[in-house]
């Protein structure tokens, strides 16, 4: 079996005390291994809801997820969630101290990666006093050092300018491919789903649906910028341009 | 350092000392004008006492009257009161924070304590425990633990959601998710409630001091009242003022140490 995860339909309601809010009804999806997978939805449809549910930090919900027993999942945020009181080296290994995973190997892996966004010369800095795209990235660091086989991303650019924002989700799309990971990404930005995705699925109004899921089929697979360069970029673009359906809402 | 720099900072260094200077500035001329209106008559000298009278009353007790004591014991049952308090204080928050359901329940009988007047309490304390130190502290922490508690209890409160997500997304037991994220950041909150709760404090303490009226800087006063000799009073609160001023220092000193980097 290839398939990494299974969702089978999955229903969530909220109940509050002015009444019941039906966020999500009757999904289904599958993700293979290695995929990247977007989901697109107007706001609040119910996206960190279902993500919240994959990762299993919600289960009050109907429905079923299949996945391996011991399948490692990791989830990164919209906001850095940095601790202000750490090092940006001691937040970049919180997750492995939280876990007990800290070791020789654990920690080599982090290195490189501080390496590998260059990094090393804020190790021992504040958060403060690091930029919003170098904080994500040190959220990254975090989230990756775990070696997690499933990433969930919810929003994690969207409080960046559109400059690091590009520049990030590049860095995390070439580390993503290289190291084979499978990856859930929450978006409102239907560029950035086409860019980073293999399939994007695209989810209706609340309670939200599955409204179409389109496979995106670049030449490239080495980086956002050369995908964006490619024909069919704008075909996809607007076949979920129309699929969400803005202007209904 | 470029120029520009070397002259903001010199600024912020003339600007400092400006201010001290304006400080001693007005506490000399308030001394002065204190004493030429008592020495001329303008005020009474036996309400409003003068500086040259509270610095003979203060040699007079150190001599005769065991001056340094009165101060020792008021600093102590400060010390005892506010460290019970805080620490008190502490627990029963995180207790209330891993237990909501009893927050829920003792939240109008905590609110209820707090707008309590606690000296209405004196009476009982006194027959409770006796004219001794434990009234004294107990009252003190009587005042200053609902503040405590209620303070630091929003502070944990206040943690951001977004990082406990992540803790929870790590699996993070709660033992880790109070040490390693609550607790830290609630120090700024920890520390106002220090500064709230010296305060407090010493409100109990003197009121305490009042009740009992055996020694201390509260009982300073009492006695001054009783014997007339209101010399003893001014001198108390001089006292008091000083003293509550360097103990807040101490708290800042504090703060400066461990909130280095927030
Ligand atoms: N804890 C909750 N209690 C009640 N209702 C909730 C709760 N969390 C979310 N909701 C509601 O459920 C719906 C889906 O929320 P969700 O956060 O999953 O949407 P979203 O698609 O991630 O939105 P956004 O695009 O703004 O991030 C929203 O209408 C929201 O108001
Ligand atoms: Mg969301």
């Amino acid at each position: 079996m290839n398939d990494l995860l299974e969702i089978i339909d999955v229903n969530k309601n909220y109940h509050t005390k002015n009444g019941e809010v039906k966020a999500i009804k009757n999904i289904n999806f599958k993700i293979k291994r290695g995929e990247i997978v977007s989901i697109v939805g107007p706001s609040g449809c119910g996206k960190s809801t279902l993500l919240s549910i994959i990762s299993g930090l919600d289960k009050d919900y109907y429905g079923e997820i299949l996945k391996n027993k011991d399948l490692k999942i990791a989830y990164m945020l919209q906001s850095d969630a940095l601790l202000p009181w750490l090092t940006i080296y001691e937040n970049a290994i919180l997750g492995l101290k939280v876990k007990k995973i800290v070791n020789d190997e654990s920690l080599e892996y982090v290195n490189y990666l501080f390496n590998f966004y260059n990094l090393n010369e804020f190790k021992n800095s504040y958060p403060k006093n690091l930029s919003g795209g170098m904080r994500q990235r040190v959220a990254l660091i975090r989230t990756l050092a775990l070696k997690p086989d499933l990433l969930l991303l919810d929003e994690p650019f969207s409080a960046l300018d559109q400059q690091s924002r590009l520049l990030i989700s590049d860095d995390v799309y070439k580390i993503v491919k290289k190291e084979k990971k499978t990856v859930i990404l929450v978006t409102h930005n239907i560029e950035e789903a086409v860019s980073f995705s293999d399939r994007v699925i695209v989810l209706s109004k609340r309670p939200s649906q599955i409204k179409n899921i389109i496979n995106i089929d670049f030449l490239n697979q080495e980086s956002i910028y050369e995908r964006r360069k490619e024909k069919k970029y704008h075909q996809y673009f607007d076949t979920i341009w129309k699929d969400l359906d803005i202007n209904e809402s | 350092m470029s120029l520009d720099q070397k002259r903001y900072l010199h600024k912020l260094h003339l600007d400092k000392i400006k201010v001290i200077i304006c400080q001693i500035l007005l506490i000399v001329t308030f001394l002065f004008l204190w004493e030429y209106l008592v020495n001329k008559g303008i005020i009474s000298s036996f309400i409003y006492s003068s500086p040259s009278r509270v610095v003979k009353t203060i040699i007079e007790l150190i001599q005769n009257h065991n001056f340094f004591n009165h101060i020792y014991i008021t600093l102590k049952e400060v010390f005892i009161s506010f460290t019970l308090g805080i620490s008190l204080g502490f627990l029963i928050a995180l207790i209330l924070y891993e237990f909501k359901f009893l927050a829920k329940v003792i939240d109008p009988f905590l609110t209820m304590l707090n707008s309590l007047p606690k000296v209405a309490l004196g009476p009982l304390i006194i027959i409770a425990c006796g004219a001794n130190i434990k009234s004294i502290i107990l009252m003190a922490l009587l005042i200053n633990l609902i503040v405590s508690i209620i303070t630091i209890y929003n502070g944990f409160l206040g943690t951001d959601e977004y990082i406990l997500k992540l803790f929870k997304t790590l699996g993070a037991s709660r033992l880790q998710i109070l040490t390693k994220l609550v607790i830290p950041s609630s120090y700024q909150t920890i520390i106002a409630s220090f500064k709230l709760g010296i305060a407090q404090t010493l409100i109990g303490v003197i009121m305490g001091e009042f009740l009992v009226s055996k020694e201390g800087i509260g009982y300073l006063i009492v006695y001054g009242k009783q014997v007339f000799n209101l010399n003893y009073v001014m001198t108390g609160i001089i006292l008091l003022g000083i003293i509550s001023y360097i103990l807040y220092k101490l708290i800042i000193i504090l703060e400066n140490k461990l909130l280095k980097h927030l």
